[in-house]
């Protein structure tokens, strides 16, 4: 960054003194921030980090869910885990979920942002509407729209004319929670478009107005633009979170896998493993395999973003 | 999740998760506060799944035990069935927190680590309370005995039934004298029967629902109709596999013709079945549990076990069992009322008729009063001709086996994989299976077998 800060300003006009060497600041600084982030610190690390390690060693024996006779195996659970086509396909299904929800979310999100934003009458009521399906339990918004899913009794092949199987199609199965998953969490990226579609500037519409843009005009170069970093925002926290899918998928399907597994999910895998099958150290390995990949996503749009970051500079 | 990283909704739900705990911790303190204050001598924990119907007669059951036995106080906990149930009663037994009394599916006990998850009945004690083994069918009591001693206490067995309408069939011509459905005895003869009550079924409902996209009952209707044709899973010692593809596609070819032939539709599957039959679909294929279902929507209907269409009669059959849950000293005071009030709920299991289950207590199939349960009396013969899973580890409700074969069965059943093609993935899954190692003691089923 090149601008200037206040501070920086300011400091060449007071006298250097010994506490003001680098050194001695980062330590006065850890000495009055260091309390306030401790909390978070031992929580973080004994949920968090504690967990994580606890996993990496699970992952090398072969523990089972009484907790006693785990024996060490070294890379075995990974190894098998390479070839464990139901792992694969878990992943496949949370993968295709990610691929459609964040595209839709993200768009959808901008559209009702930009139509609560610019209507006039009845602001509230619009904003409420698009943000209360947030506010429901996972439980409560998958129970809603398997009943409106039903193929026989549901509302929505009722109104449409359909006699789509939606919840035991294998093709359509997962469709139907990706559906269930935009009505239900579109609310939280709408808010963050809200907010920032409030902070952009008046005076760069008034003008591009003087200066003859239209409406097409101006979203394309002034609100797409100052949006940009939000939107890199509402991607990068759908990604992470549409990879970890797990509650309204198991919901919809009574707690099952879907026709023929079609919305087992990894995490449901995970699950299963560790809690069905009892396979502890196996469900760690897979679990500790998907919190790489997870890990790389978030790596791979970081670096994307600082090398536009850079670009821009 | 499905959702961005921690918000206020979470925060909230999380704070109001940690102050119901919180209560659940009290109530509890507040229960052994009671159990102390209380005249009762003997205290009793029991962990069941019974939620439904079946918790409502279990909880009757339990209430008479505790006007007749004022000395023993039972503190019954109902938690979520299926796998969340076994996890808990696993990690209890294990930490050496568990209950004095359980209840399992009784496939799921071999897998269960007899001798270090669940302890041994004593049989001495079961007979002082009047349950002995000339009580029950022998196939059901030989399947809850590990390693010539009794692990499981069979409680009842629920079967897949055959559910049919009578004023529909009446009116197909499809009923007996009797009132009952004509006898089938073959794979045509039960298609003309579909054939025939198609006829006389209302525009918009299908002929027969049977959970086509379920794994769990499409699993469990496999396991009825591969026994009727004689297959076998493994060999004696469990080293081999002896599934015969041959038969295996016959079964799943049968299945699946039910929906190309038009007399099931697939997207009517799941409880959307039974609600057909509610509204007057000939047929659905359903577990006995449903009979305080349709008991409730006052229908005229019947049910029979699943029609003996290879010849030998079959049903699919599970058992809910009690068993005694590890506990590193069990004995005393505790451990005999466990013996005790298993043994009067086994004994008194008329009311557990009532939600459809066959009592396993086989005294109780002859009162008067059970013979006049209907359609109850129209299938206890299934009790005889039980179509179980393989005594393997991996086996029993909601187990390894059903989770990774059922699904085959279900893939054949929507069309998505031939019939030839699924008997053999089914084939090569269970190899796959028999040898894997058991993550409770790390034997595969043969390692194990001599204790099966």
């Amino acid at each position: 960054m090149t601008t200037t800060t206040p501070q920086a300003v300011l400091a060449p006009t007071r006298a250097r003194t010994a506490a003001d060497s680098p050194t001695a600041r980062r330590r006065q600084g850890f000495q009055h921030g260091g309390w306030f982030v401790a909390p978070f610190l031992v929580l973080f690390a004994l949920f968090v980090i504690w967990p994580l390690l606890r996993g990496v060693y699970l992952s090398l024996t072969d523990a089972n869910i009484s907790g006693d006779g785990a024996g060490f195996v070294g890379l075995d659970n990974y190894r098998e885990a390479l070839h464990d086509q139901l792992m694969w396909d878990a992943l496949g299904h949370s993968a295709y979920f990610t691929l459609l929800v964040v595209p839709c979310i993200t768009v959808l999100a901008l559209l009702l942002a930009l139509l609560a934003h610019h209507i006039e009458r009845g602001k509230w009521l619009w904003r409420l509407c698009f943000f209360i399906p947030f506010l429901l339990p996972s439980t409560v918004a998958g129970n809603l729209w398997q009943w409106l899913f039903n193929p026989g009794t549901g509302m929505v092949n009722y109104l449409f004319g359909l006699d789509t199987p939606w919840l035991t199609g294998t093709s359509y199965a997962m469709l139907a929670v990706v559906i269930t998953t935009l009505w239900w969490t579109v609310g939280f990226s709408f808010l963050l478009y809200l907010a920032a579609l409030q902070n952009i500037p008046a005076h760069l519409y008034e003008a591009a107005e003087l200066d003859g843009a239209n409406v097409w005009h101006r979203m394309v170069h002034i609100t797409l633009p100052m949006l940009r970093n939000i939107t890199g925002l509402v991607i990068a926290l759908q990604i992470l979170a549409s990879l970890q899918v797990f509650d309204q998928a198991v919901v919809m399907q009574d707690f099952g896998p879907g026709p023929e597994g079609s919305t087992r999910t990894f995490v449901q895998y995970t699950l299963e493993e560790g809690f069905t099958s009892y396979r502890v150290g196996y469900a760690s390995a897979i679990s500790i395999i998907f919190f790489v990949i997870i890990a790389a996503v978030a790596l791979a749009r970081m670096w994307l973003l600082r090398n536009r970051e850079e670009d821009a500079r | 999740m499905g959702r961005p990283g921690l918000n206020r909704r979470q925060l909230i739900t999380g704070l109001g998760g940690a102050a119901v705990a919180g209560s659940f911790g009290f109530a509890a303190l507040g229960s052994g506060a009671d159990a102390l204050a209380s005249d009762a001598a003997t205290r009793v924990r029991y962990w069941n799944l019974f939620s439904g119907g079946d918790g409502y007669n279990m909880i009757a059951m339990l209430d008479a035990f505790r006007r007749e036995h004022p000395g023993t106080e039972v503190k019954d906990s109902t938690l979520q069935w299926g796998s969340p149930f076994y996890t808990k009663l696993a990690m209890a037994a294990a930490g050496n927190r568990a209950p004095d009394l359980g209840v399992m599916h009784l496939g799921r006990v071999t897998g269960f680590s007899p001798g270090r998850l669940l302890d041994p009945w004593d049989v001495g004690l079961l007979a002082k309370y009047g349950v002995r083994e000339a009580d029950f069918n022998p196939a059901l009591w030989k399947r809850a005995v590990v390693d010539g001693k009794l692990y499981a206490l069979p409680l009842d067995i629920h079967v897949q039934l055959c559910f049919y309408r009578k004023d529909v069939l009446r009116k197909a011509g499809l009923l007996g004298d009797d009132g009952r459905i004509v006898p089938v005895t073959s794979t045509e003869e039960w298609f003309d029967v579909l054939k025939e009550a198609k006829k006389a079924t209302k525009k918009g409902l299908q002929t027969i629902g049977l959970w086509a996209n379920d794994q769990n009952f499409q699993w469990w209707f496999f396991v009825a109709f591969y026994t009727q044709l004689g297959g076998t899973w493994f060999d004696a010692a469990d080293s081999d596999v002896t599934f015969d593809t041959d038969k295996a596609t016959q079964v799943l070819e049968f299945m699946r013709r039910h929906i190309t032939d038009g007399y099931s539709d697939p997207g009517f599957a799941g409880a959307a079945g039974a609600e057909q039959f509610l509204n007057g679909s000939p047929f659905c294929w359903e577990g006995n549990w449903s009979v305080p279902v349709f008991d409730g929507a006052k229908t005229e209907y019947g049910a029979t076990p699943l029609p003996p269409v290879f010849g030998k009669r079959a049903t699919h059959a599970e058992s809910h069992s009690f068993v005694l849950p590890h506990q590193s000293g069990r004995g005393g005071d505790a451990n005999e009322a466990a013996h005790e009030l298993a043994a009067y709920v086994v004994r008194h299991a008329q009311q557990w008729a009532a939600g459809g289950h066959i009592p396993a207590y086989t005294p109780t199939l002859s009162t008067a009063a059970y013979k006049k349960l209907e359609p109850q009396n129209e299938y206890v013969s299934a009790m005889d001709h039980q179509a179980t899973e393989p005594k393997v580890w991996f086996a029993g409700s909601t187990g390894i086996l059903a989770q990774r074969v059922g699904p085959i069965a279900a893939s054949s059943m929507l069309g998505s994989a031939r019939p030839e093609a699924a008997a053999r993935r089914m084939r090569s899954t269970l190899a796959e299976l028999l040898a894997m190692k058991n993550p409770m003691d790390g034997r595969t089923a043969a390692q194990a077998g001599a204790a099966a």
